[in-house]
Formats: structure tokens, C-alpha cells, sequence
């Protein structure tokens, strides 16, 4: 069964021209252990899908779907007290720039600390205080961090982005979530420090059983381990399926696109060429155009694109395209 | 080709709070050489604390070296002259949000470089702020814009106008294309490729991607903890057995 089920997640916002989809009749489904990469441009919704599963929603936001499930329970339909319970216990995020998130004020010992679940260490206040030591040190080690004890005396802003990221992780898996939403955790990182902490990530994700939820908005920093593939576009759906069936035959004018631009398959090209790229910019939240959302910027769009096109499938693929690329000869 | 660059062992060291002659000196950059030729694109590379900013920052004249001389056309750069550094090297930096004065229009943050810069008058500073917007790719009429209305995309375009609008000799953008969307990247990627076949502008890029680098540079400069340990053809370098730290550098995300 799936952990995760959502089934037409759709966002609304008010605005004075009217209401506004921001998320537009999303689907996700993830299994226990999966990992599932969410890849989009800014504005294409993709951190307000993680902020609508865990929970965090603007008042503003009219949040309706079809099912939100995390393990057979229903998450919209439960009062606040029971979702937070629920998102506590089961799942962590880790966000972007792991140095701002962290607490200035407290050292890393004491952060991490406090988020030892006070279920896990039992027995005498003495008792206590030696167990939540130890397992501080245990969470450091299973993060990579070797020289522990000078990390844990350090602020965050002594700390390198890689190792705050790193004892960002080591908090987010202090309760053994079952999911693990990461929103760009290597955007703007160094190649060698991306390749530990996604390294780090897959590891804990193999050895945890946990599932991950990735979210980045470049096809070139996609965990190599994962197995889901999804791409959004201005809150809609683009494509979604199997990693690797996606990146080698893209059904969607859009996959095709971010493979192109993601700068892996350049060696191909001479260099100082141009690149092949979108033309124009993410349309603004006022100025959404009607039915398929890339339509103004797509190579391929022709007069049916004005109306959204429904989800077609094929073998491990799912898209919303009224011409799909790659169609199999047969 | 003659070289329009000259650096000639720049170096730059800091001392502490207290600045006596025998407090401890850490040095940020030893003394590093280098030419660039016109319409060239130099690549510096290096991991996090190298001192790749470092040198970015000395060579457009944001801090002043401990050492070392800049030579441009052969002539040699003093601090004390920044209206010829100002003109012939320009500066785009990581975050075009933050460089940019959310409280004055585009038209007049473009204006700014020509007021102190050149002596022309009102009426032909707007008409080349104009034109200069024409030539990255915006209109005319983003001169009347405030900031907050256009998308990232176009905000970098414009510090790129901004950059360009003295028609300067050698632009140095540090991490001038990390944070960006990837389909706004490789426009703005064309774009800066564009300029350089049409003005001539020599880059020198501070980045630590090996894509972008592997693209764009004709040569590469490698820092490691302030000491340059490569300076070569883009093509001779990827083409031989390397240094493990230099193989780590350009080595492919797989």
C-alpha cells in the first residue's frame, strides 16, 4: 500500500482578480523506503506541495483534494492536534540554507538535543542526561561527522554549509521519521559537499527504511538512487514516473527541455554555443495563461493547448500533454 | 593575441583586529599572476575558502592588495584612479535582488555609473540606459520599472545592463550564475556569450561548476588555500591526467 497517497491536491489563493490555482490538481504516491524527486522552477508550487503535506498552511490557502492520505489515515480531515501528532511522529524537512535554519543562539549539542524524543531516553535524571549524550554523539556518527565534539561545542555560524547541513539531517532523524522531505538541500553547494550530503541522504534512506521526498529545481542535482521522478510546472503536473525510463524518452515537451538545459548533456555541444533553452519567463501569479500552463513557452504548443489537456499514460509514465514526444513506433 | 589583463603577483593578507606589525598575518591569496587576452573568458576555481572572491574582488578593485600591480592595456592600475578602473571593470555579483535598490526605478540605478563616469548630459544618458536595455534583451520601457516587477530572470538581466552600460573591457561576475532557475540560466548563459561576440568583454567568472566552466572558459585558473596551482587552456587541462584537487574540481556530477 501507498504511505503516502495524494490524489488532486489543489491550492487556491484569493486574489482581487479572483481565485487563483497555485497547485493545480497534483498526484503523488509514495511507498515505504521510496525515494521521489520533485523537480521544478521557482514558482512551478513545488515547496507548498511539501508545505501542504506537513502541514504548514497559510490561512489564506483554500487546500482542497480528492485524498490526502499518509498511511490510510485521512489528513485533512483530522483536527489540528491529531495532524501535528501524526507529522511529528512520522516525518522531517530539511530546507536550503541549513546555517540560517539552525538556532544562532544554541550550540549544536543543545539543538540536537532537543530533539531527542523524551519517549527514547527513560530511567533516572542521571540516567537520562548520560543516554541523551550518547545518542547525540550516535546521531553525529551516523551523519558523518567525525571530530564530534567540536562541532557540538560550536555555533552555527561556526559551522561549513556542508556540515550544517549535515547536523540538520542529524536532527531531522533524531525521531526515525518514516518520510523525509528535503526542499533543496544542495542548491548553491559545492559539487564535492553536494555529492556527500545526497550520498548521506540515499544512505540513511537505504539503511533507515525511510522514504525521501526531494525537492530541487534542476534535473542535474537529483539524487543518482531515485527512483520517482516528478516534474512541475506553475502548480501543474507535467510528467511523473520512473526515473529512468523518464530522463531517456521524456513524453513531455518540458521534461525534454530541463534535461537540455540541465547542463549534463553539453559535452555534446561545441563549446561557447548557444544553449538550448525556454524562451520568455515563468508567468507571473496574476498572469497565469488557461489550459496547459507552458503552452506560451513551449516549442511544440499548437491552438489545442488552450484547453488543459487530461493525464495520458504509457508503460511507466504519466503526463499532461496533447502532444507528447518519444511517442513508441508500433 | 595581446593580452588586455595583466596581473602581476597580487596578494592579499589580513591581519587581526589589532594591527601591529608582529600580530599573526593570514594570508587569503599568495602571489598569484595571470594575463587574459580580449574576448577571452577566464575561469577561476577553487573549494570554499580558497580565496577564488578574494581574487575577483582585487582584480575589480572592491579591496586593495597587500601586493602586486594590475596592468590594463599595458598601463598600470592605481587605487587612487577608480574612474579607469570603474570603466573598463565591472563587477555582476551572486544575488541581482540584493543588488539592486528596491526604492529606485531601473532607469535611475542605470543611470548611476554614467553620472559618475562619462559627461554626458540627461537626455543621452536615458538614451543610452535605453539602448543599453535594448541589448540584454529588455525594452525600453522597463527604464520607468521598479524592481519588484520584473522576475528574477530580468533582474539579472539588468545588472548585466548595468555592467555593460560603459561599454567596459572586462566584466568579473562572482557566482553571477549559481542561484538561478536552469532555464533562466542558460539564457542568461547566451546572453553573456552574445555580448561577448558583439563588445568584446573578456569574463573572468568565479564559479564552481565544472559544467558551466567546462562551456564558457578558454582558460582556467585553480586556487587551493590562496596558492594558484593551475593556470591553463580549458583544453589542455581536461585533456591530461590531473592532481587529485583538480579532478575533484571538474569532475562530472554523475
Amino acid at each position: 500500500m501507498d504511505m503516502l497517497d495524494i490524489r488532486n491536491l489543489t491550492i487556491e489563493l484569493d486574489m482581487p482578480q479572483g481565485r487563483v490555482r497555485i497547485l493545480d490538481r497534483v498526484n503523488l504516491q509514495l511507498k515505504a523506503g521510496e525515494i521521489h524527486s520533485i523537480v521544478g522552477e521557482s514558482g512551478s508550487g513545488k515547496s507548498l506541495l511539501a508545505k501542504a503535506i506537513i502541514g504548514v498552511i497559510n490561512p489564506a490557502w483554500r487546500v482542497t483534494a480528492d485524498r490526502l492520505w499518509w498511511n490510510g489515515q485521512d489528513l485533512l480531515a483530522m483536527d489540528a492536534k491529531a495532524r501535528r501528532f501524526v507529522t511529528g511522529r512520522d516525518m522531517a524537512m530539511i530546507f536550503q540554507d541549513p546555517a540560517a535554519y539552525l538556532d544562532p543562539n544554541n550550540t549544536i549539542e543543545q539543538q540536537i538535543n532537543e530533539a531527542i524524543p523524551s519517549g527514547d531516553v527513560t530511567g533516572t535524571f542521571l540516567r537520562r542526561r548520560i543516554d541523551r549524550k550518547t545518542r547525540v554523539r550516535q546521531l553525529l556518527h551516523r551523519v558523518g561527522v567525525r571530530d564530534h565534539e567540536k562541532v557540538l561545542k560550536s555555533y552555527p555560524f561556526e559551522l561549513s554549509e556542508g556540515i550544517a547541513q549535515k547536523v540538520s539531517i542529524a536532527i531531522a532523524i533524531a525521531h526515525r521519521p518514516k518520510l523525509l522531505i528535503a526542499d533543496e538541500p544542495t542548491t548553491a553547494m559545492e559539487p564535492s559537499t553536494r555529492d556527500q550530503i545526497q550520498r548521506l541522504i540515499t544512505k540513511l534512506a537505504m539503511s533507515q527504511d525511510m522514504s525521501v521526498l526531494l525537492i530541487t529545481q534542476d534535473v542535474a542535482s537529483i539524487l543518482p538512487a531515485t527512483q520517482y521522478l516528478t516534474l512541475l510546472y506553475c502548480g501543474q503536473l507535467m510528467e511523473t514516473g520512473k526515473a529512468s525510463a523518464l530522463l531517456q524518452a521524456p513524453a513531455h515537451p518540458y521534461t525534454q527541455s530541463m534535461i537540455d538545459m540541465s547542463l549534463q548533456s553539453q559535452h555534446e555541444l561545441p563549446r561557447k554555443s548557444r544553449l538550448p533553452t525556454l524562451p520568455g519567463a515563468v508567468p507571473t501569479l496574476r498572469h497565469m495563461p488557461i489550459g496547459c500552463r507552458l503552452g506560451p513557452r513551449c516549442p511544440y504548443a499548437q491552438k489545442q493547448c488552450v484547453k488543459a489537456p487530461p493525464a495520458a499514460t504509457r508503460e511507466q509514465q504519466l503526463f499532461h500533454c496533447h502532444y507528447p514526444l518519444n511517442e513508441p513506433t508500433s | 593575441m595581446t593580452s588586455i589583463l595583466e596581473v602581476k603577483n597580487l596578494s592579499k593578507s589580513f591581519r587581526g583586529r589589532r594591527d601591529w606589525p608582529w600580530s599573526p598575518k593570514s594570508v587569503a591569496l599568495e602571489p598569484t599572476s595571470f594575463t587574459l587576452a580580449a574576448g577571452e573568458t577566464l575561469a577561476i576555481m577553487g573549494e570554499t575558502g580558497s580565496g577564488k572572491s578574494t581574487l575577483a574582488k582585487l582584480v575589480a578593485g572592491v579591496d586593495n592588495p597587500t601586493s602586486g600591480d594590475i596592468y590594463l592595456n599595458g598601463q598600470k592600475l592605481y587605487d587612487a584612479n577608480t574612474k579607469q578602473r570603474c570603466q573598463n571593470i565591472r563587477m555582476i555579483f551572486q544575488d541581482s535582488e540584493k543588488s539592486l535598490n528596491s526604492q529606485r526605478t531601473i532607469g535611475q540605478q542605470l543611470e548611476e555609473p554614467l553620472i559618475f563616469n562619462t559627461r554626458q548630459t540627461a537626455q543621452e544618458r536615458q538614451n543610452t540606459v535605453k539602448q543599453t536595455l535594448r541589448k540584454v534583451g529588455l525594452l525600453a520601457e522597463h527604464y520607468e520599472f521598479y524592481p519588484h516587477m520584473l522576475s528574477t530572470g530580468q533582474k539579472q538581466r539588468v545588472a548585466i545592463a548595468r555592467a555593460i552600460s560603459l561599454e567596459p573591457q572586462i566584466i568579473v561576475a562572482d557566482e553571477a550564475l549559481v542561484a538561478l532557475d536552469p532555464s533562466v540560466r542558460a539564457q542568461i548563459i547566451n546572453l553573456m556569450l552574445d555580448l561577448q561576440q558583439d563588445m568584446g568583454i573578456s569574463y573572468i567568472f568565479v564559479t564552481h561548476s565544472p559544467q558551466i566552466v567546462k562551456h564558457i572558459a578558454d582558460k582556467i585558473l585553480i586556487l587551493y588555500r590562496g596558492k594558484m596551482i593551475t593556470f591553463e587552456k580549458t583544453e589542455h587541462l581536461l585533456n591530461k591526467p590531473q592532481q587529485p584537487y583538480v579532478e575533484q574540481l571538474l569532475h562530472e556530477h554523475l
